[in-house]
């Protein structure tokens, strides 16, 4: 009688604790069939895991809140950005460059107000477009790097982050960054670009800087080669850039040859090839050196 | 006198719940008169018509014709319930609230000014004897606490009628008691009594008059001690044989 | 009034011993710190994201604190049956809702001020500058505008029987407005008729309820909103409620409530 009270009052946990087993040596055998069934699961980023694909949806919004941040909430909405292009080059754009005049004829787009509601609703709002300015232009970095992290295949997230981080004076976080961006996209052109800016622009090693634009040129042929249909445009400005610096250390035969490719993507050849034509002029000058006589 | 309670040719219908069946006529022509100072029993089996029409003179539902009064004035305003005090059958109240925190907002309701409104809370806390567990929250109190929380608050105006719905419904016989010696002390004050009840012993005992209801009329109405001797039978057989039940006989 | 601010003080005291404020609290002030905590690129002067981050919580908060609140007030009531030891007072049914309005109102009230409270700290430590009145002005218009919601939750409580669905429309047809409402006009302009018309009608009856929204106001450290323009707006909210509250009344006073 004792013995069946005991078995009665211990039966549910000996099948609590079976179950538990049961469970775990489930787990083990599933273990290996689960991981084909589910890449998410494997992954090492939580945001990943969590929100899948999704995330660049999220690394989407994040980059525009940077850009809204850049202007101080005056932006467009969905409304009035529907027949307009998705351009954000303006926040790499310096005041002065065709870029920056295209996007402050885009930015007009509040207009004369529609009626009582809208024009009244308007003292609620920033309405006015500015930038910003000084040390107040570090605000859009967290946007930036929360979009990063969410879509690490966002190439533009590390290009405008480095740039914005170079001209805050913080040069070894930019490195870093886009050093980071390559790890996450090893074949891209623009941050490699990016990077030799950098090298050339804030530390001031030409070397380093044109080993790096030279990689970027051999990426962007790579890419093409691929049949990918790469950037011209930013082909044209690496080739360009790389023929400024070939020229500043003399090699006056190598930066033609890379301005004649930088003509290919270039919005403005002919400036390029006035460009060549006064290398080509330097170079059929003799070198003083070449005639003592003639000193 | 004039009556503390009135009700003239009352009716009230619902609409039907499906379109095919006709309205429902849940309180037909009613004509009460309750007169000051007495205890007064509503009796009526299940669906008669009793809670309809205390919903009605509480101000719950609109009658669709007649009129009702209390202390001769129209139900409909909110100044005929100053003096009334109500104990519904199933006591809710706030459960968040401890019984102290109810009754005060029920006196601030009622307008009692604040020291008033102690000293009736304190008299009113030791009467239905929840003095020890004022500062609990209501959700913590057992059903019969709750009920004498329902009476404390019915009481709180000190009102001139107290219109009570089932009061001993779910108490136990020394709950019942205890209600039943409050019932008479508010009589012995000359305060008016109007209460539903199925419990027929109690009500023969405590009620001065009462009136039998069934699917919605009026069937009898009058003094216990006139309609037991009328009768010559007890409120329970009276009242069987008003709602028209034949007892089966014995096999 | 009496009547009216005893009900709305059972209201405030529901809120604060339900748990609902303190887990919001909680969680908005952990989201904040933890998001504040971070340091990107090793600058630890960024602070509008931070003021980003923490002005979206609170709306959230307290717009969801108003919206539950609101909406189970009336049906609990019923439910609960407390509505009948209550209107069998000298209460009438305004008065019912007069109350229940105010203790809601209030209670979101006092809800902000914590709220904002906790807001001042985190951006004032990272900022050192404290625009006192800028951030009382955002927080009167939340008010506000908080005001129309609730009143607009309790016509839909007296509709609606199931506080869930009166929550989940409530909810939809703000979050619609706060978003899409200012641009209504536009869309408006791009149908043919009559959704034209149609669209357009509904752009002037909704109450616009995204002027009160000035966050981008605090967080990119704009001028004040002027005191004409807020006691405008303050007039249009009270409008609304008005509006609102009426019909709460309209339809509560004719529903019968049975015992």
């Amino acid at each position: 009688m004792r013995e069946t009270r005991n078995v009665k009052r211990l039966g549910p946990y000996v099948i609590l604790v079976l179950l538990l087993a049961a469970c775990f040596s489930l787990a083990t055998v599933l273990q290996d069939r689960v991981s084909d069934w589910s890449k998410r699961g494997r992954s090492d980023n939580v945001l990943k895991v969590l929100l899948g694909d999704g995330r660049r949806l999220f690394a989407d919004q994040f980059f525009v809140q940077a850009d809204v941040s850049f202007h101080s909430g005056y932006y467009p909405s969905i409304f009035d950005q529907a027949n307009r292009p998705k351009d954000t080059s303006h926040l790499t754009a310096k005041e002065g460059e065709p870029a920056a005049e295209e996007h402050e004829k885009q930015m007009n787009f509040l207009g004369p107000p529609r009626d009582w509601i809208e024009r009244f609703g308007r003292h609620f709002i920033v309405n006015e477009h500015t930038h910003l300015e000084g040390s107040h232009e570090s605000e859009i970095l967290p946007w930036l790097k929360l979009a990063a992290e969410l879509d690490p295949q966002k190439i533009e997230t590390y290009t405008v982050a480095a740039y914005w981080l170079r001209d805050l004076g913080k040069v070894k976080e930019a490195e870093r960054f886009l050093r980071e961006g390559l790890l996450n996209n090893p074949g891209s052109y623009d941050i490699l670009f990016e990077l030799g800016s950098l090298y050339d622009q804030s530390s001031h090693d030409p070397a380093r800087a044109r080993k790096i634009w030279e990689l970027a040129l051999r990426r962007w042929g790579e890419q093409e080669a691929a049949g990918k249909k790469p950037d011209l445009l930013k082909l044209g400005q690496i080739a360009d850039f790389l023929a400024h610096l070939e020229e500043k250390e003399g090699h006056l035969a190598r930066a033609i040859q890379l301005l004649k490719l930088s003509q290919k993507g270039s919005p403005h050849p002919e400036a390029a090839q006035r460009r060549i034509d006064e290398l080509k002029q330097k170079l059929a000058a003799p070198s003083p050196l070449a005639n003592p006589k003639a000193r | 006198m004039e009556p503390i309670v009135e009700t003239r040719n009352l009716r009230v219908e619902f609409r039907a719940q499906n379109s095919g069946q006709a309205k429902k006529v849940a309180v037909n022509d009613l004509n009460l008169s309750i007169r000051a100072g007495e205890v007064f029993g509503f009796l009526g089996p299940n669906g008669a018509g009793k809670t309809t029409t205390m919903n009605v003179l509480l101000g719950f539902v609109n009658a669709t014709s007649g009129s009702a009064f209390l202390f001769g004035v129209d139900v409909r305003e909110p100044i005929a319930r100053q003096r009334i005090g109500y104990l519904p059958e199933l006591t809710y109240y706030y459960k968040f609230l401890t019984a102290e925190e109810l009754l005060r907002f029920y006196a601030r309701i009622f307008g009692i000014p604040r020291a008033e409104a102690d000293r009736r809370i304190e008299q009113l806390l030791k009467l239905v004897e929840l003095d020890a567990a004022r500062k609990r929250p209501i959700k913590t109190y057992s059903k019969g606490m709750q009920q004498r929380v329902g009476l404390a608050q019915a009481l709180i105006n000190n009102p001139d009628l107290l219109i009570l719905d089932e009061p001993t419904s779910g108490l136990d016989p020394l709950g019942r008691m205890k209600v039943r010696e409050i019932i008479q002390r508010l009589k012995n004050e000359g305060k008016t009594v109007f209460f539903s009840s199925h419990e027929l012993g109690e009500v023969e005992t405590v009620c001065d008059r009462v009136a039998i209801i069934n699917q919605g009329k009026l069937k009898v109405e009058g003094r216990v001690t006139e309609l037991v001797e009328k009768h010559q039978a007890n409120l329970e057989q009276i009242f069987l044989n008003i709602i028209g039940y034949q007892p089966q006989l014995a096999a | 009034m009496n009547t009216v601010l005893a009900i709305a003080g059972v209201v405030i005291k529901e809120l604060y011993r339900r748990k609902d404020f303190y887990v919001l609290f909680v969680l908005t002030a952990v989201i904040t710190l933890v998001m504040g905590s971070v340091s990107f690129f090793h600058d630890t002067k960024m602070v509008r994201y931070v003021k980003d981050i923490a002005l979206l919580l609170i709306w959230i908060s307290a717009l969801v604190i108003a919206i539950a609140t609101t909406a189970r007030q009336i049906p609990a009531e019923r439910e609960n049956r407390t509505i009948f030891p209550l209107l069998a007072k000298p209460v009438t049914r305004w008065q019912v809702i007069l109350g229940k309005f105010a203790g809601c109102w209030l209670a979101c009230g006092m809800a902000l001020i914590v709220l904002y409270l906790f807001f001042v700290v985190v951006s004032g430590t990272r900022e050192h500058h404290w625009p006192l009145l800028n951030y009382c002005q955002a927080l009167w218009l939340q008010w506000v505008m908080l005001g129309v919601v609730i009143a607009f939750v309790l016509l839909g409580s007296v509709v609606f029987a199931a506080p869930s669905s009166n929550a989940t429309i409530s909810f939809i047809v703000v979050l619609g407005i706060l978003f899409v409402g200012r641009y209504l006009n536009q869309v408006a302009l791009q149908e043919p008729e009559p959704l034209k018309t149609l669209v357009y009608t509904l752009y002037f009856l909704i109450p616009h309820l995204e002027w009160y929204d000035v966050r981008d106001l605090i967080i990119y450290d704009q001028k004040l909103v002027g005191w004409v323009d807020c006691g405008l707006a303050t007039l249009y909210a009270l409008l609304y409620m008005g509006v609102f509250l009426l019909g709460a009344w309209l339809v509560f006073r004719r529903k019968p409530l049975n015992l």
